[in-house]
């Protein structure tokens, strides 16, 4: 289901040196955040006491893929490349396609309120490993053959590797080493380290290719998904794994009736769902600013960064709890806009 | 120099101040009294109140700079100058700035904490940019006269200082952009990375269901500032409204108090209107149906009372106000140059006879009612920051500055208690008590330049919990100049409010059930914001969770925007006991859990008393509600 375009794997492998890889890890990194608006959003469409378990699967996943991000920007900044983070062009259309086309012609991602159909139709897709463990109650027989995000990474590995260490210039004081256990933060400064960061990303994506646990009782993304979808944790049986574990209780009223894909623009001047929505994608572009100088120089600003992060958890309250006004029982959502100076002096 | 002088930009547009509601109520810090049914979202002036889920975030909307003043040039245009038409922002690179009261028992001294401002001309992401100096608002008064459903219709004013300002006025000015001829001369006159602000704020909606929800108005003020002068007021010609005691905001004239600058150099009053007119409803608008003319004059004799009428030969105008005339307010926020060049006897008395706003009694201008005058005598005397948490065995300097006709004035200052608006009739906690765990001396002398240092000491073993289930006790320094009459009219909101700090002795191993639940849990019931949507603070689990977080907003300093508490009302030991308790890991990897407290400590919810004033629903949980309280004690203290 994870299609990549064949010429991405094509260029990664035809690098002929570092500064070639640079646009593949920075689409690497476009890649990590891309899923992350969208895990929000589903996320903070959750009310609160009820579907806690949901909401706590998916902040796992979400805090994960923030640590996939860190990861591919260190390895970019440790080759001497410099992560792009501060504009439009860095956030994925929604609904649109994620970077690179991920999922094949016709594969978009929207913000929307959780549901099981987005989880099952997108998220499980977006995290779909390479080769899926059968899992009792999901009827798998083919394998795709066609690219996949577990390939990217391994030709990106590859090429590491044929380039060797001497790539590996510019000092562990410029990457962002915060927030993560040093077990899976570490410094970039190897071939053996960048190899390590990348397994990194793909294991607690897609687990490997024989368990789907990246580490015991903490199934991979695709599966804690799976979780969500089939209302069941995951559990080794006799003859493999089955969703046949504790509950994971779903309360369809537990969701906030979020508009699908809002944007700022449709929504008068001066009304409160306007109002609000600028709120929100103020303070998340401020939040890609403030990542942009810690992956460009001042890593120190990565907590001002943590701190965005839980403001925007905090706005988006209210602006869930918005009604559109426009007689439906639609709520406001989080439109993700990049706010930027020229956009300010004319909001 | 201060936004009074020139060069001056104006700004107007909108805020917003996203305050929480449930900790208006004092008897709502009692963790052994509180509901869940205390967070819920009301507007009848019960339980959580009209915002329980606010996050404190204060924040600029669509403000742009609508006027400014070169020298004796009034500027409305781009055309004639780059500036106009440009964005006052917040800062893009971190949090919001935050609305902080000092006390659920003094909340009319509200705070901005936090906010960055940048000018942003949709090229350059800052033009300039500042950090606000936190300050508190004053001046409050119903300014608006007309209100939809819980409509807050008072209005105030904060002065404060950019500080640590950086200037890029280069790469604007690239092809096609023209420079700010306003702006150059701002930064040079602002050699030392700092600028006066002043934001006028009025006209903010409460009600949930209408648009303007959390949001309020703001006209305001940028100009130069210079070191050494005082942060939060101009040392000038201080006009001050008489107020009923019982009605500090609602003034005898109709009109609130306000300052000038007289400009002997140029000639040139400057008087800053921005909030001491009448305003029709939210909108700001100005009713040309009830608002006289208003003419901006000198007495011509210095008078031993305050007069309520003169007649047009005991007065040199000065002028009319432009406030009527379309567009005056955005594109001044209130600021008005009066010249008296011409007028030989103003420049020779100017300084030595009280400023009057007045309105023409007669259509012929023969006699005036005086709705505003200069303080009796031209005395004055103002603690520059005004707002202060004392912890224990500290002290708190205060810079307070005499002047007398707006120029400084080495004399005695009184100082005294003075609760103004603070506290309320049981059953809220007495406020005041006991006088003597602060101390400040009874007078001091200002020295040539009319400044002295007031320094407010708090007994080292703090005022002993005297509120119980609230931490530390509000005092109030009331300040005057000796000199000054007994008859003269005082600005009501002329005094220093402190948050004293109860003694906190910090145990070597707090634990959570002990120390740490207890504070959390009252943060967790008051902010349901954070306590439903981050971390359950009065839940160990939860709060263990979420360590790394809040060790982060916990050991930040009180002015980081990503400070915690938001209500920066968390006393210093009580901090460090939080975080050595974070720091601090029993066997299993975690923060101690301790011992649960002797069972039947928890009061069982006593009913709450019915407050002595009587209230319609508006009015409650509120700046109005504080206000009406203050207006029965008066009334109480009349009595006896």
């Amino acid at each position: 289901m994870i299609k990549l375009q064949r010429s991405v794997l094509n260029a990664v492998e035809a690098a002929k040196d570092r500064t070639e890889l640079y646009p593949w890890l920075q689409k690497a990194i476009e890649l990590e955040h891309s899923t992350i608006p969208p895990y929000l959003a589903a996320l903070f469409s959750l009310k609160p006491g009820a579907n806690d378990e949901i909401a706590r699967l998916i902040r796992s996943i979400v805090i994960e893929e923030m640590l996939h991000l860190t990861i591919a920007s260190n390895i970019l900044i440790a080759i001497g490349g410099r992560p792009q983070i501060n504009s439009s062009s860095f956030i994925p259309q929604y609904p649109g396609p994620l970077p690179m086309a991920i999922g094949g012609a016709g594969f978009t991602v929207g913000i929307e309120p959780f549901s099981k159909p987005l989880v099952q139709n997108v998220f499980m897709v977006i995290e779909e490993p390479e080769h899926p463990i059968p899992v009792q109650v999901l009827a798998r027989a083919e394998v795709p053959d066609f690219a996949t995000i577990g390939e990217f990474y391994s030709a990106l590995k590859a090429k590491l590797a044929q380039f060797g260490d001497a790539i590996f210039t510019v000092a562990p004081d410029q990457q962002v080493l915060q927030w993560f256990p040093a077990s899976v933060l570490f410094p970039i400064t190897s071939v053996t380290s960048a190899s390590n960061g990348i397994d990194i990303i793909v294991d607690q994506g897609e687990g490997t290719s024989t368990d789907p646990f990246q580490s015991p009782g903490n199934p991979a993304h695709f599966y804690k998904f799976g979780e969500i979808f089939y209302g069941r944790r995951i559990v080794q049986t006799a003859t493999g794994f089955a969703y046949a574990g504790a509950p994971v209780a779903f309360d369809p009223a537990g969701v906030y009736p979020m508009m699908p894909n809002p944007k700022i623009h449709y929504f008068e001047a001066g009304t409160q769902a306007r109002t609000r929505m600028v709120a929100f994608s103020y303070a998340y572009s401020s939040l890609l600013n403030a990542l942009h100088a810690a992956f460009n120089g001042r890593p120190g600003q990565i907590n001002t960064a943590i701190s965005l992060m839980y403001e925007l958890r905090l706005i988006a309250v209210s602006l869930m709890q918005t009604p559109v006004g426009d007689g439906s029982n639609l709520t406001a959502g989080p439109s993700y806009e990049y706010i930027d100076a020229v956009q300010a002096a004319i909001a | 120099m201060s936004y009074l002088d020139t060069p001056r930009l104006h700004f107007t547009g909108q805020f917003q101040a996203d305050v929480s509601t449930i900790n208006n109520e004092v008897t709502l810090y009692d963790i052994n009294t509180f509901r869940p049914e205390d967070q819920t979202l009301t507007t009848d002036g019960t339980r959580g109140g009209w915002n329980p889920e606010g996050t404190g975030i204060f924040r600029l909307i669509g403000c742009r700079v609508t006027g400014a003043r070169l020298g004796d040039r009034q500027i409305t245009t781009w055309q004639e100058d780059a500036v106009i038409g440009t964005a006052l922002e917040n800062a893009d690179d971190r949090v919001f700035g935050k609305l902080v009261d000092l006390d659920p028992q003094q909340q009319m001294v509200s705070e901005i904490w936090g906010m960055r401002l940048r000018l942003t001309d949709g090229s350059t992401r800052a033009l300039f940019a500042g950090d606000f100096r936190p300050a508190a608002f004053t001046n409050l008064w119903r300014r608006q006269q007309r209100a939809v459903f819980l409509d807050q219709t008072l209005a105030a004013v904060f002065q404060s200082v950019l500080e640590g300002v950086s200037w890029d006025l280069d790469s604007a000015a690239g092809e096609g952009n023209a420079r700010s001829a306003v702006l150059e001369a701002l930064r040079q006159a602002s050699a030392e990375g700092r600028l006066s602000i002043n934001i006028n704020v009025y006209g903010y909606g409460r009600d949930p269901a209408i648009p303007r929800y959390t949001l309020g108005r703001v006209a305001g003020t940028i100009g130069p500032y210079l070191a050494g002068e005082p942060r939060h007021f101009v040392l000038g010609r201080q006009m001050v409204s008489g107020t009923p005691a019982a009605s500090p905001v609602a003034p005898y004239g109709g009109v609130y108090s306000f300052q000038c600058k007289v400009h002997e150099d140029r000639r040139v009053v400057t008087a800053d209107f921005g909030n001491c007119l009448p305003i029709r409803d939210a909108s700001g608008a100005f009713d040309p149906n009830t608002s006289p003319p208003l003419t901006l004059a000198v007495l011509k004799a210095e008078s031993s009372s305050l007069l309520s009428t003169v007649a047009a030969d005991d007065v040199a105008v000065l002028g009319e106000l432009n406030y009527l005339r379309r567009g005056w307010y955005a594109a001044t926020a209130g600021v008005q140059d009066f010249d008296y060049s011409a007028d030989s006897w103003c420049v020779s008395h100017i300084t030595t006879r009280p400023l009057a706003l007045l309105t023409p009694l007669a259509a012929d201008n023969s006699s005036y009612a005086v709705l505003v005058s200069e303080t009796l005598g031209g005395w004055y005397a103002r603690a520059d920051g005004f707002v202060a948490r004392l912890e224990p065995g500290a002290m708190a300097p205060f810079d307070v500055y005499a002047t007398r006709y707006g120029k400084p004035v080495s004399t005695l200052v009184k100082f005294s208690s003075n609760l103004g608006p603070m506290g309320g009739p049981p059953p809220e906690p007495e406020v005041g008590t006991p006088a003597a765990a602060i101390a400040y001396p009874a007078e001091l002398k200002t020295d040539a330049q009319g400044k002295t240092v007031l320094c407010v000491t708090a007994r080292a073993d703090g005022p002993g919990n005297p509120r119980g289930y609230i931490d530390g006790q509000l005092y109030g320094i009331g300040y005057q100049p000796a000199e000054q009459s007994a008859q003269a009219f005082v600005n009501f909101w002329n005094l220093i409010s402190i948050l004293a700090f109860d003694r906190f002795e910090v145990p070597t191993q707090p634990t959570w059930n002990a120390h740490v639940r207890p504070i959390l849990q009252q943060y967790g019931n008051l902010y349901p914001i954070m306590s439903k949507h981050l971390v359950a603070l009065g839940d160990y689990s939860s709060v263990v969770t979420h360590l790394d977080i809040l060790k982060l907003a916990f050991a930040q300093p009180l002015e980081d925007p990503n400070h915690m508490p938001v209500t920066r009302d968390l006393s210093a030991g009580k901090r460090a006991m939080i975080l050595r308790w974070m720091e601090q890991r029993g066997p299993d990897g975690l923060p101690l859990r301790g011992d649960l407290g002797p069972p039947g400590a928890a009061v069982a919810a006593a009913e709450r008393a019915a407050v002595v004033v009587d209230l319609d629903p508006m009015q409650r949980r509120s700046k109005t509600e504080a206000l009406l309280k203050f207006a029965a004690r008066r009334a109480g203290e009349e009595a006896r």
